[in-house]
């Protein structure tokens, strides 16, 4: 597994990675590495000049600011799942980051590099859907903030320009959070993900988002499930009889592992575990 | 795996097909195409850059069309290759009138080889759809040029 | 007497480990040799083509490249020899060679050799090669390839057909089937899977002019039959030009037996370029292109009474053996599977046919048990298909028609010389004893009245260690022509100190440990004092290497039978330099004395200098303490047991995870407990991982879908529960350790634990079989009333 030659280069700050970035044709950033250079060694990817942003101090590390959290765009699978303020404040991304493959890839891949790769299987994109998350990217032009909902277009289509990069994402605080994952037996990716956050008032569900990745060939969030449960108590039988059906199998992927009808199968179950398990928390 | 769908074209059904028929229009419109050059009747010599994700790479390959029926139905058959491996697609389409528009129905075969095959696996169908409906918008856009530059 | 600590029995740490697990071990990708090329193979994308021509202009312009060759280019050396020719495959012999020449039968098949300065030259220029194919039809599959129309990949094999190979007795059977009072039948498919060694193949060879000779460093379990195999039958040379080398491997697993191409186009590559030339492949390539294994689809019937007790088996198998004929393909699901297809079990009336079957895939052969968890699997799993027919519990069908301890030696009918020994029923009673089957079923019960789904599964299983004695596998028609005996040298240097050294080939096994034990309790000096070598053709006599579980019976016995040699010389030299006679000299913890008078003592360190220094001998006799025994078995092992898989299946996903492993093997003597217990673990891990997660899928086109490990799901820790193992022992008659061997037994034992497992546990749903693995997606269509996966 040997990649094509490339030029490497490590910026010191934002500026400098997208000015680098700028200056080659079919450059790519580098930040853990767990997509892109599995990718460059298979030659599926031939990047010519890479940007390395893994020494940017500014884009890593979890910040407090009242009832919103930002996440450094380098911020490592790692520290997000022990990040001691997201633990106690908006928990979700830190669970969702501990379930990401293995010890070596949390340890290397980053929330920013995930996100920006938009692979459709990633555990991330459920997670950021269901808090509304909002994603801060930077250009050469300056900067923008792009709303969860719009952040994913396509298979690993994203939002973000080219010449641009993500810096942060911004969560609001959620303690009824849940993620529910079925791993795929080999990648360790989601073959479905379902992540919901809810807010329990009065017995009831007053608020609710659910995002699902894996299942299909972009992460997607359930809104008919969300109104359907708005004001409902969280029981079993209403989250049965709500969570089934939710995605029609012919909008899902299916490939050897698991079908397109699995897929949405799997939807119906991990959505009624998650909201269950969030609500119980919320 | 098979794959399928329908787009509704705003474009009235002979200017769709003399759009699809056009080296020139595909030239433009097949994604990625960088060179077609005629190789014999409704066949082509094609360089394709392909960038989806994190597979990206120049495709040499060919372009064909086959089984015509003006202005009902055509086969498209797309296939390239690069060191990483190789795609071949063959599209059957079939136009219909419907209002002022076409409605495109389309199948296609995708298949890949190579490297490609084992890792794209999961990725062909959502990407074919992606790829196709790029394709036809861009053919819609070229059919209501031509509707325009008609009238 | 004094008597110093046995240390066969001792649960001793490995030798091995310090070395390895803190990276000094010194593997084939750490060979580097003054002037070394690197190679990289072009390799075919597509599975069935003709090769219509080969470019190679651009990627010889790019500088650094050396040479770029084709098959063509290698026409002066001949294909790989396949040595294994069971059930009469002479005729239709299609091997591969060092490159393809016309045709590409699979996908990854080799077409053209990149050599360069260094391998990342070598690798850019290789997607500089164009080559033009012409797609052929493609067919993957056993039964789709024996079927009119399926296109045809070797003009001299009709019908895709290597072979058509039968056992037992078919008219009995017949009779035995048709006059049965239950009969069932069911097509059970064991799925092709990819070995998956940590550290992947590959070969360094260097050629020197000035004497012809080639040394050849491989990834190989078995150096001397590769020597054996390039020299005689692929160069044409003698063997004493060619010396292989097998440094330390990173696994194998079966899939390091072989001769591969590799080792032929790097050893032609540099005699033509005069200079070493080094080919490591990478992941991607071990997928495509080294070996697989299993591949059946069988139909199989049993018959019984309806009390339990069995009365005919029919098997009618066909295995898919790949585009080519690997080195001992035919005699896997032939000699080492058709042969203990019965089991356990006395059944008086079998059959088993064996087509093996040409399709454009990656070659198939031996991969850890090879053809034993074939057989293993498909009888355990349809002794629990006729106990639900009849409705007894599984274990006590078992039970009734156990081979009865006294029926020892015995013979199943099926071509096998017999059994050595056997007692099944303890191994059984422990294992439903430690699991606490009653309770478990009893849970059961009650589980399902709540909607879970508890499955138990039972294995009960023979094998076949210790291959092979010439006395069987040497017999005409079995195809081998040849005993595999193994051979063993040892001598006593001047210090005392015990060089061992062995035609097996440890690759984690622990043999350098094993055998170290061995050797201090036979010679009675302390385990520090015994090095144990291997590897090098140059430094140990031939041998047939370590497959098939063959190094404790067969070389461990060597070793035995030498070091008797060695302690007869050394009493003979003792008696000598303490002047009394042989008979009255007593050999004990590594000194000799005259009985009686245990002061008058000479240990092996004075006897071993007096044999080296040599200027008072016994008359006639040789210097040196030095002997060698080449140990052709009589028989081959049969360890057996009983494992025990408890599963619990996810109602909503069908999920399945696995609560509990119980395993009680019987490998005979134990010569070191962490070492089997470790075997047994990393086995067992391999049969569940069939069972649950593991399969290997092309697709229609010939593609390898599953290429890479993130499709191709090799079992993780998490999968498993802390195994619980436990021993009888039955020692083996056939060796004088009375070990039996168990470097298989896990994997043998296993998938079948876990499947009749998982279909126990949905029983409820009406399921009477299903195919491996058992994906939630299959558990969950057979639960769901679909059919979708439930039998293919």
């Amino acid at each position: 597994m040997i990649t094509t030659e490339f030029s490497y280069q490590k910026a010191g700050s934002v500026d400098e990675a997208l000015r680098l970035l700028a200056a080659a044709p079919d450059s790519a950033l580098l930040a853990g590495g767990h997509s892109l250079i599995p990718s460059m060694k298979l030659r599926v990817t031939a990047a010519s000049a890479l940007v390395d942003i893994s020494g940017v101090a500014a884009l890593k590390g979890v910040s407090r600011a009242g009832d919103t959290f930002r996440i450094g765009a380098s911020t490592t699978h790692r520290d997000v799942a022990e990040s001691a303020d997201l633990r106690s404040g908006s928990p979700l991304l830190a669970e969702v980051a501990g379930v990401i493959g293995d010890p070596a890839v949390r340890n290397r891949g980053t929330i920013g590099g995930s996100l920006a790769h938009a692979d459709p299987a990633a555990d991330y994109p459920a997670a950021i859907i269901a808090l509304g998350a909002q994603i801060e990217v930077a250009g050469t032009s300056g900067s923008r903030t792009i709303a969860a909902d719009d952040f994913f277009t396509g298979t690993f289509e994203t939002a973000v320009a080219a010449g641009e990069m993500i810096t942060a994402v911004t969560v609001p605080a959620a303690t009824g959070v849940a993620y529910e994952k079925f791993v795929h037996p080999a990648s360790g990716y989601a073959v479905v993900g379902v992540a919901a956050v809810v807010t329990v008032a009065g017995g009831t569900i007053s608020s609710l988002r659910v995002g699902v990745t894996g299942a299909g060939p972009q992460a997607l969030r359930l809104t008919g499930l969300e109104s359907a449960l708005a004001g409902k108590t969280a029981d079993d039988a209403t989250l049965r009889s709500a969570c089934s059906g939710l995605v029609a199998a012919g909008d899902l992927v299916g490939d050897h592992q698991a079908s397109a009808a699995y897929r949405a199968s799997l939807v119906d179950t991990l959505a009624r575990r998650a909201i269950a398990r969030a609500a119980a928390r919320g | 795996m098979q794959i399928d769908g329908e787009d509704l074209l705003d474009a009235p059904i002979d200017c769709v097909w003399q759009a699809l028929n056009d080296p020139a229009v595909l030239a433009r419109c097949v994604p990625g195409v960088t060179a077609l050059v005629p190789t014999g009747p409704d066949a082509y010599d094609a360089e394709i850059k392909l960038a989806i994700g994190p597979l990206k790479g120049t495709f040499k390959g060919t372009v064909r069309i086959t089984e015509q029926v003006p202005p009902e139905a055509m086969t498209l058959t797309v296939d390239g290759a690069a060191p990483m491996g190789g795609v071949n697609a063959a599209g059957r389409l079939a136009l219909e009138t419907q209002g002022t528009g076409t409605l495109v129905r389309w199948q296609a075969e995708p298949k890949l080889r190579g490297t490609l095959a084992t890792v794209g696996a999961r990725l062909i169908g959502p990407v074919s759809k992606q790829q196709t409906t790029a394709f036809l918008k861009a053919i819609e856009a070229e059919a209501r040029q031509l509707a325009s530059s008609r009238r | 007497m004094t008597t110093t600590t046995k240390m066969i029995g001792q649960a001793i740490k490995r030798r091995e480990d310090p070395k390895l697990i803190t990276g000094q071990g010194q593997f084939l990708d750490d060979v580097k040799l003054t002037g070394m090329l690197h190679a990289v193979v072009v390799r075919s994308p597509y599975a069935h083509a003709t090769i219509k021509g080969i470019d190679a202009s651009k990627a010889l312009a790019l500088p650094g490249v050396v040479a770029v060759f084709t098959g063509e280019d290698m026409s002066d050396i001949n294909p790989l020899p396949c040595a294994w020719a069971a059930g009469k495959v002479d005729n239709n012999l299609n091997t591969p060679r060092a490159l393809a020449v016309g045709k590409a039968m699979h996908v990854g098949d080799g077409v053209a050799l990149v050599v360069a300065e260094d391998r990342y030259i070598a690798r850019d220029a290789a997607d500089l090669v164009e080559v033009d194919y012409e797609p052929l039809a493609v067919v993957v599959d056993a039964k789709k390839a024996t079927e009119p129309g399926a296109p045809q990949l070797h003009e001299n094999a009709p019908s895709n057909i290597v072979m058509d190979w039968e056992c037992g007795d078919r008219e009995k059977t017949d009779a035995a089937i048709a006059a049965a009072e239950v009969t069932v039948r069911e097509q059970i498919v064991n799925q092709r899977l990819i070995p998956t060694p940590m550290e992947t193949r590959g070969s360094v060879a260097r050629y020197e002019p000035a004497t012809g000779e080639f040394t050849v460093w491989m990834t190989s379990q078995a150096p001397h039959v590769m020597r054996l195999l390039l020299a005689a039958f692929v160069f044409g040379i003698p063997e004493t030009s060619v010396r292989c080398i097998s440094p330390n491997i990173g696994g194998g697993f079966g899939q390091k037996i072989f001769v591969y191409a590799d080792m032929a186009f790097t050893m032609w590559a540099a005699r033509k370029l005069g200079r070493p030339v080094k080919f490591v492949e990478d992941r991607a390539e071990n997928y495509q292109s080294s070996t697989h294994g299993r591949d059946h689809i069988t139909d199989v019937e049993i018959a019984g009474t309806r009390d339990g007790r069995i009365t005919g088996l029919r098997i009618d198998t066909l295995a898919n053996l790949g585009g080519y004929l690997s080195t001992i393909a035919p005699g896997i699901p032939t000699t080492l599977y058709g042969r203990i297809t019965t089991g356990v079990y006395k059944i008086p009336a079998a059959h088993c046919r064996v087509r093996g079957v040409y399709t454009n895939t990656a070659m198939v052969d031996a991969y850890r048990g090879a053809g034993r968890p074939e057989a293993s699997y498909l009888i355990e799993r349809m002794v629990d298909r006729f106990a639900a027919e009849i409705g007894m519990d599984p274990a006590e069908v078992r039970r009734r028609n156990f081979i009865p301890p006294e029926d020892f030696p015995y013979s199943n009918g099926m071509g096998l010389l017999p059994y050595d020994s056997g007692n099944y029923g303890p191994a059984l009673d422990r294992a439903l004893q430690i699991v606490g089957y009653d309770a478990l079923r009893a849970e059961q019960a009650e589980a399902r009245k709540q909607g879970r789904y508890l499955g138990i599964g039972l294995s009960s299983y023979v094998e076949i260690c210790g291959v092979a004695p010439s006395a069987w596998i040497g017999l005409p028609g079995e195809g081998w022509g040849a005993g595999l005996w193994e051979s063993a040298n040892v001598r006593v240097h001047l210090t005392g100190k015990v060089v061992v050294t062995t035609g097996s080939l440890p690759h984690g096994q622990g043999l350098e440990t094993t055998f170290a034990q061995i050797v201090a309790d036979e010679l009675g000096v302390p385990y520090d004092d015994v090095v144990v070598e291997w590897g090098d053709t140059s430094g140990t006599p031939f041998g047939f290497g370590t497959y098939g579980s063959r190094s404790l019976a067969v070389g461990g016995t060597a070793i035995v039978k030498t070091v008797a040699k060695v302690r007869e010389k050394a009493k003979l030299l003792a008696a000598h330099m303490l002047e009394a006679r042989v008979e009255d000299i007593v050999w004990e913890d590594g000194k000799a004395f005259v009985k009686g008078s245990p002061d008058q003592v000479k240990t092996l360190g004075d006897i071993a200098l007096q044999a080296a220094v040599a200027y008072s001998l016994p008359e006639g006799m040789e210097p040196s303490l030095d002997e060698t025994t080449y140990y052709d078995p009589p028989n081959c092992t049969f360890p057996f047991g009983t494992h025990v898989a408890v599963v619990d299946i996810d109602a909503d996903t069908g999920a399945v995870s696995l609560r509990r492993y119980v395993a009680v093997d019987d490998v005979g003597t134990v010569i070191n407990p962490l070492i089997v217990d470790g075997q047994l673990h990393g086995g067992i891990a391999q049969g569940v991982a069939q069972a649950l997660t593991e399969g290997a899928i092309y697709d229609d086109d010939g593609q390898l879908v599953t290429g890479s490990l993130l499709e191709y799901a090799v079992p993780k820790a998490s999968l498993f529960p802390q195994f619980e193992t436990d021993r009888t022992v039955t020692r083996s008659p056939v060796n004088p350790l009375g070990v039996k061997g168990a470097g298989e037994a896990g994997t043998i034992a296993s998938a079948q634990a876990v499947m009749n497992a998982v279909i126990d546990a949905l029983q409820p749903f009406g399921v009477k079989h299903l195919q491996m693995p058992a994906t939630s997606e299959r558990v969950w269509n057979a639960m769901h009333g679909g059919t979708r996966g439930a039998r293919s």
